[in-house]
């Protein structure tokens, strides 16, 4: 402790020593350099920088400089002749503009339906009932399972001939519908089955802030009049707004890599049609076709889908100042 | 007392050493290691193959290793990749299954010769059919050493279902007597007509058959060289819309054929058309052959062999060159193919191999394929076209013949895309 104190006044009077000019040039210059905050914290911020720099950013690099050559089969690509031919090919390619319409249907449905669905259940538990915590477990355990875990037992249950949710609608005279099997379905099958695991992540999230709303507010609203729905409506739901944010920006982000679900669920690169999203054609465009470079283009198709989702998201809260 | 940051510093240099030697470790191997073998039967009937296969080459050749390693999944889509990253990252093991013909192109730059020192040592091109010595050859030499063959115009049925529709599978000859089959079973039986699995793959591998049974051979083969007839392609499609439309499980779209051909075995479906491994499963279960379960040929195609090969790949760069070579050496023998091919429900692409350890239903394929006219190569399994010529068909299929069915939009891509 006292070496620190010791070592921060040195620098203290250096600093007052320089502004006076009374320093020789030679120790201003080898000295400035060293005394300037950015290097003297480099040791905190510079390993997370060249590891992000390296595996993150230098690698998304990369993946668009292969999305520039015509690589594919084995060997190295060519870096000579870059152009941008497969972005070409992709905008003419009927199937890219389907799995398009489908990722964007995917995200947009999913999301919206997770948030209202948590919503539903934050409020319901946060009033107390009987028996809340374990509710709370209940929603929350479809989340703590592997999508492969999940889409097995969504394979099972939309079962044609003898899955539960057929039983189910059966009951009400409806059916046997062929929910993963039918174009119409499918889409909206998965986006069911992914509502399911993800509400749970959501409820959490709005029961955090639900929880950190004082009680007050509460019965402010009450003492002057609110109804329920008013009260929730007027002066709860607005306070959730920055944990609804944050929520929709992961749900969003996940809608577009939502790619092991369906590859358990499909039992490969090719779903069912009507159900192929952009992170499926990715896939089978590079791992089962070896076009490495195609499958680049969509990979950087969905980055800058994904920098679209996120950008506003850092662009507000760079706004409020916290970042 | 060494300081903590010594002792990080000590652990640190010492781990890197580690590394570096771990790193070095492989070159400094003079002599061959295990020979890597990847494959893809991991279950049922090909894990059985597997086994005999290779505990008769260790039987063999005790004094060379192998590393077997088996991928299953996703019909080998898990091996395919494993193999596709292996050889991308120039880590190649000693050889790998996969198909042979068109299949080979996906690797090209990858593969290397063994024509001197397997084919040519062992004389195996005198001794294989000539389908298969073909298969195996890619740029001026051979990349591979048939393993086995899988027939694919078998058409299987349930005994007791035909017999209670009152059909005739003798009578089944043409098209238009399939359908009337078809037809029978459903008026006459609770049974499914047809267990089909409207997987890709599977629609790509019924509409070949139908394509070689009802417009012939050679319209078959100037289809898949690139010059197709448009109106063979769009009739096959009807004929196949006709049959999906009416006489396939509701189910066909999201079961597998292995879920479907339980079915057939069940008593509660009549008919599956599939490659011959189907076969496989019915021994397994213990039905009997000509009374619990029969095969006719695809209407059609009786006088052909719907020709399906598996082969051993031997990549370039080999980590074990001469360890390879002796296993695919085996891999052509009559030994490794009666091994193999008895347990997998496959027939040897060798020729003139002694057939007492086959059962019956295999020793009678045996028969036809060395009688067969002709041998028309599979479309769904890598013998006719390249993997993105192929694939692009599943796509086609995927997107506009698996229920709901649009005979004109997969027509006109099947003929874009050959």
């Amino acid at each position: 402790m006292k070496d620190i104190f010791s070592y921060l006044y040195k620098v203290y009077k250096k600093r007052q020593v320089r502004t006076d000019g009374g320093v020789t040039e030679e120790t201003a210059v080898n000295n400035s350099w060293r005394q300037l905050p950015i290097v003297q914290s480099f040791p905190f911020w510079g390993p997370p920088f060249i590891l992000m720099g390296f595996f993150v950013y230098a690698a998304v690099t990369w993946n668009f400089a292969l999305s520039l050559t015509e690589f594919s089969g084995f060997g190295d690509p060519d870096y000579s002749n870059l152009g941008l031919q497969n972005y070409a090919t992709m905008i003419q390619d009927p199937t890219f503009w389907q799995a398009t319409w489908h990722t964007v249907i995917l995200l947009v449905v999913f999301t919206v339906a997770c948030l209202i669905i948590g919503l539903a259940l934050a409020i319901l538990l946060d009033r107390e009932i009987r028996y809340g915590n374990t509710f709370r477990t209940i929603y929350l355990l479809p989340f703590a399972l592997s999508f492969i875990v999940t889409a097995q037992f969504w394979r099972w249950m939309y079962n044609v001939n003898d899955g539960i949710v057929n039983q189910f609608v059966g009951l009400v005279g409806l059916g046997p519908y062929n929910w993963l099997g039918d174009p119409r379905l499918v889409l909206g099958s998965v986006i069911f089955a992914l509502v399911w695991q993800f509400s749970g992540y959501t409820m959490i999230i709005y029961l955090a802030a639900l929880r950190s709303i004082p009680r007050d507010q509460y019965e402010a609203a009450r003492i002057d009049g609110a109804n329920t729905l008013r009260m929730y409506r007027r002066v709860i739901i607005p306070q959730l707004k920055p944990a609804m944010v944050s929520a929709s920006v992961v749900l969003m982000l996940f809608a577009l890599k939502a790619f092991d679900f369906l590859y358990a669920v499909f039992d490969g690169y090719r779903p069912r049609q009507g159900a192929d999203i952009l992170a499926t054609m990715m896939m089978r465009e590079g791992f089962n076709n070896s076009e490495w470079a195609y499958s680049s283009t969509i990979a950087i198709t969905l980055f800058v889908l994904s920098l679209g989702v996120i950008a506003p998201y850092l662009y507000t809260e760079y706004k409020r100042g916290n970042l | 007392m060494p300081l903590r940051r010594d002792i990080i510093k000590t652990a640190g240099a010492t781990s890197l050493a580690l590394a570096l030697a771990g790193c070095a470790g492989d070159d400094g191997a003079g002599q061959e290691g295990s020979v890597e073998v990847l494959h893809g039967w991991t279950g049922g009937d090909g894990a059985e193959a597997a086994e005999a296969f290779f505990g008769g080459f260790a039987d063999e050749f005790p004094d060379i290793d192998i590393d077997e390693q088996p991928i299953g999944g996703g019909g080998n889509q898990n091996l395919d990749q494993t193999v596709a990253n292996r050889l991308q990252s120039n880590d190649p093991p000693g050889s790998f299954a996969g198909w042979p013909g068109a299949n080979l192109e996906r690797y090209d730059g990858v593969l290397g010769d063994v024509e001197e020192q397997v084919w040519d040592e062992s004389d195996l091109a005198s001794t294989h059919a000539e389908e298969a010595v073909e298969a195996c050859q890619f740029n001026g030499g051979f990349a591979a050493v048939p393993i086995g063959s899988h027939r694919m115009n078998d058409l299987f049925y349930n005994v007791d279902v035909l017999d209670e529709a009152g059909v005739d599978p003798a009578s089944i000859t043409d098209i238009d007597a399939l359908v009337d089959a078809l037809e029978a079973v459903d008026s006459e039986t609770d049974a499914t007509p047809m267990a089909m699995s409207l997987a890709s793959w599977a629609i790509l591998q019924t509409w070949a058959v139908t394509m070689l049974g009802t417009q012939g051979h050679e319209a078959y083969m100037d289809f898949i060289s690139g010059n197709g007839d448009e109106a063979a392609v769009r009739e096959t499609f009807e004929l196949l819309e006709e049959i999906f439309e009416n006489y396939i499980s509701p189910d066909a779209t999201s079961a597998d054929f292995t879920e479907l051909n339980q079915n057939v075995m069940g008593g509660d479906a009549a008919f599956i058309h599939e490659g011959n491994w189907v076969a496989g499963a019915y021994i397994n279960e213990g039905l009997e052959y000509g009374s619990d379960w029969d095969a006719i040929r695809f209407p059609g195609t009786e006088d052909m062999y719907g020709l399906h090969i598996d082969a051993f790949v031997y990549p370039a760069d080999n980590p074990t060159p001469e360890g390879t070579a002796a296993f695919l050496r085996y891999a052509g023998s009559e030994s490794g193919q009666i091994a193999f091919n008895q347990y997998k429900g496959s027939i040897p692409t060798r020729q003139g191999v002694a057939t007492d350890e086959f059962n019956t239903y295999l020793t009678d394929t045996i028969e036809d394929f060395e009688n067969a006219s002709q041998k028309p190569p599979t479309l769904a399994h890598g013998l006719a076209v390249d993997q993105s010529t192929q694939s692009s068909l599943e796509d086609a299929l995927n997107s506009h013949f698996a229920d709901p069915f649009d005979v004109d939009a997969v027509t006109e891509e099947f003929m874009d895309i050959v």
